[in-house]
């Protein structure tokens, strides 16, 4: 983190007055430039808030289509850049964070008391009534490996729904190495709390996943990830299909967890094992169905529930003949 | 030749694993992308070599091959580029002048010898086609068969089965069966099974098992289920143990389980008659299964005479009784607007539709109906009790859901002008008396895929409208933000 850097620094010059230059740490020196180029690009209207050096510290990838509704700043407000003023809103903005959490832990798990926690059989975990709600999610597509899709994330009618709209294109990119591509999907970020720590959702309670949408007929892929701090954990996650139906009406999705299978590097594994809800990360949509042409989702909101009827734990069941060692 | 098929195995093995190792190869892959041919020795009169010969005669090409595999072999062994002598065959029809005269005016440094032009693959002669031969199963076939007949030891054979696979999507057989199986049928049998425990603990003929698995890929991304023939085979060329053997488990596991979970179901063979595939279409998207589809017109091909100034579109519509009624029921002084278009995928095809749907009524002036106590299925109807139900017993999300305007009827027309969709419009009128005294409105926006959201300035301006009766025109630069 930047405070990081600047505190070392402070010290640095405190302690050596007599060569103050900065290049006999270029470690340091080079990842300050670093985050203070990264702060600079955004031109978003509020540049020192610490929301916007997270965004662009997080997904580079979205980077590439920043179509989360980028507001134009206006000739009067330019983005002042000054990095001490971005340091003290930061450390203000995690303090405040920080106060925040230790304040709900009284009160309850996520600041609603344990009685209301306890006993709710639906919860709303993302809508979409606002701009700020499209912060909570990138999109990707292949471009960043070179193919040729486009993928743009807008509110929608009313701003009563988000609109993820965009043109897939499987032509694959010529480098050699890839033979495949065209993919476009949507990923929710990872819950952030103060100083910037990985928060996870916490689904124990629920057993299905309720998605309100209107498509246009193609088949989606919900991803779950779980939570990411192990390293082999990166590639993993959890998947299943999604089918729209197409048309003006609005499609109700319910996708037990327990019909989620499991899957590492983009390969379906064969030692299969249940999703497990305490330590959710994120959620993702991905449209990768190998046929050419534009496509839209309109998203209303994306809940979980407990479906009291669903009563399976785990859908598939491993395989003597794939995985020998799980029966011996 | 090496280095060609040291690509075409780099790019078979998935880009994101690490190192194409064969057991990541054998996973299915999701979410399953697509085999695009790349076609990169398709074109033997490519334009290689010569810069200034529009096209080189096949003999040319293939000695031009050779010449580029003598110098791919004086790569590998190290000798420098330049060194090789090669002289560019230039075409017949190419003058001497022009090429003479270009190198005395400019000192130009001395270009490549040879353009970087995709190299000829090693048997693409066997897929020839005869001057009137068309492109399709029997050509395949007889082109995998002459494989077998000119070379009896099957020489090449993993070359020859990487570019089969490339070339089945020109000929329109990614999707049978019938024709893997002769691919694989190309494969010497017995060969490749391991026989001692040496040659089972180390991958026993890899190229051949990588190439195995590029056919199981193809056939997995296409959806083509494999049958006992396929295990026969498999077995019998690779053994039981073998990565491609292990890939057709899993793709029997896979595909069983996966094969019916589209609640959704859409046939795979669809219709080719333009009102056939409205009617699968309208009949997926209206849930109601007591709605009528009604054909308003036919289209009709243009005739000799040409009478008429434009070919006659299809026009097809549907509507539930639900939907008649509310009509029937729908306040005159409100206009209804006609919406559209809308894109529908059909597996890989896309038809658009329209919709007749009025605004949401304000709260004020909604009615709320009556259901007759008989007819409702939600209990209790009218209780009077104190029926409160506890934090546990709800389960409706803390969400207003989105609300919309009722949609009366759905159409798909050939064309998404307003003159067609008058017409659908009339023919509601039939069954739809009440549509007379509505105004109708024609809201079309171009169709970008956004459902009742126009991006300002894609819009098409909306022709005058026929006269017809109660129709108004509406203010065609409207934008559509927040209508209901």
């Amino acid at each position: 983190m930047a405070l990081v850097h600047k505190l070392l620094n402070g010290t640095y010059i405190l302690s050596k007055c007599l060569k103050p230059s900065v290049a006999s740490c270029p470690f340091l020196s080079t990842s300050f430039a670093d985050y203070c180029s990264r702060s600079l690009q955004k031109p978003v209207a509020t540049p020192g808030k610490a929301s916007t050096q997270r965004n662009s510290a997080e997904g580079l990838q979205g980077d590439h289509q920043r179509e989360v509704a980028l507001d134009i700043t206006s000739p009067e407000e330019k983005p002042e850049v000054s990095f001490d003023k971005a340091i003290k809103d930061e450390i203000k903005e995690h303090f405040w964070r920080l106060k925040d959490e230790i304040v709900n832990h009284w009160i309850g798990p996520e600041g609603r008391p344990l009685q209301e926690v306890i006993m709710e059989q639906a919860r709303v975990v993302w809508q979409f009534r606002g701009k700020e709600d499209l912060d909570k999610w990138i999109v990707t597509s292949d471009k960043t490996i070179g193919g040729r899709s486009e993928v743009f994330l807008k509110m929608g009618k009313n701003n009563q729904s988000a609109l993820l709209y965009g043109t897939l294109s499987s032509a694959a990119p010529q480098d050699g190495e890839k033979s495949q591509s065209g993919y476009c999907a949507m990923i929710s970020r990872i819950p952030r709390g103060a100083f910037d720590r990985k928060k996870s959702y916490d689904w124990s309670q629920f057993n299905t996943l309720y998605l309100r949408v209107r498509g246009d007929g193609r088949p989606w892929m919900v991803n779950i990830r779980e939570d990411t701090d192990i390293i082999q954990k990166n590639n993993q996650m959890y998947s299943y299909f999604m089918f729209t139906r197409g048309g003006p009406y609005w499609q109700e999705v319910k996708i037990p967890f327990s019909k989620f299978f499991f899957s590492n590097q983009g390969r379906i594994r064969d030692a299969q094992f249940q999703l497990l809800l305490d330590k959710i990360s994120s959620i993702g949509f991905t449209l990768a169905d190998k046929v050419d042409g534009p496509f839209f989702l309109e998203i209303d909101f994306i809940g979980v529930f407990a479906d009291p009827a669903h009563t399976e734990e785990f859908a598939y069941e491993n395989s003597p003949v794939l995985n020998p060692r799980l029966f011996r | 030749m090496r280095q060609p098929r040291l690509r075409e195995v780099k790019a078979v093995s998935s880009g994101h694993a690490a190192g194409g190792q064969l057991g990541q190869n054998s996973n299915p892959r999701l979410p399953v992308f697509s085999q695009r041919s790349q076609n990169p020795g398709s074109q033997p009169q490519s334009c290689c070599g010569c810069p200034t010969s529009r096209g080189m005669s096949w003999a040319q090409a293939i000695m031009l091959a050779r010449g580029w595999r003598g110098i791919c072999g004086a790569a590998l062994t190290g000798a420098p580029f330049s060194q090789v002598p090669f002289q560019v065959p230039r075409g017949l029809h190419c003058s001497v002048a022009t090429h003479s005269s270009d190198s005395s005016l400019v000192p130009r440094p001395p270009k490549p010898l040879w353009q970087p032009a995709k190299p000829l693959s090693p048997h693409e002669e066997l897929f020839r086609l005869a001057p009137d031969g068309a492109r399709d199963k029997a050509s395949f076939v007889q082109a995998v068969q002459n494989f077998g007949q000119h070379n009896v030891r099957k020489r090449g054979h993993v070359d020859f089965i990487y570019l089969a696979l490339r070339k089945m999507r020109d000929y329109g057989v990614e999707k049978d069966l019938t024709v893997y199986n002769l691919l694989l049928d190309v494969f010497p049998k017995e060969v490749f099974k391991p026989r001692n425990i040496f040659q089972k603990i180390f991958i026993h003929y890899p190229r051949q098992q990588e190439c195995g698995l590029a056919v199981l890929e193809q056939m997995e991304n296409h959806g083509v289920m494999p049958n006992k023939e396929t295990e026969f085979l498999l077995i019998q060329i690779f053994g039981r143990k073998s990565y491609p053997m292990l890939k057709f488990v899993r793709m029997k596991l896979w595909f069983s389980r996966f094969k019916n979970i589209n609640p959704f179901p859409m046939p795979r063979d669809l219709p080719k008659d333009p009102v056939d595939l409205a009617t699968l279409g309208l009949r997926h998207i209206e849930p109601d299964l007591s709605a009528r589809v009604t054909v308003y017109q036919m289209a009709s091909s243009k005739d000799s005479t040409g009478t008429a100034d434009s070919t006659e579109q299809h026009i097809v519509g549907i509507q539930s009784p639900d939907q008649q009624a509310a009509l029937a029921r729908h306040n005159p002084a409100r206009p209804i607007f006609v919406e559209g278009p809308f894109s529908l995928w059909l597996r890989d095809r896309c038809v658009y539709y329209h919709i007749l749907r009025a605004d949401l009524e304000p709260p004020e002036e909604r009615e709320v109906e009556e259901i007759p106590e008989e007819w409702n299925l939600y209990y209790p109807i009218q209780l009077d009790l104190k029926y409160g139900r506890s934090g546990w017993d709800d389960y409706e999300f803390d969400i207003d859901e989105v609300e919309e305007g009722p949609v009366f009827a759905i159409c798909m027309a050939g064309a998404h002008d307003q003159a067609t969709l008058a017409k659908w419009i009339k023919g509601l009128q039939e069954t739809n008396p009440a549509l007379a005294q509505i105004p109708v409105i024609f809201r079309l926006t171009a169709s970008t895929g956004e459902l009742l959201a126009s991006s300002s300035g894609l819009e098409e301006p909306c022709p005058p409208p026929p006269q017809e009766e109660e129709e108004e025109e509406d203010n065609t630069q409207r934008q559509q933000q927040g209508q209901s």
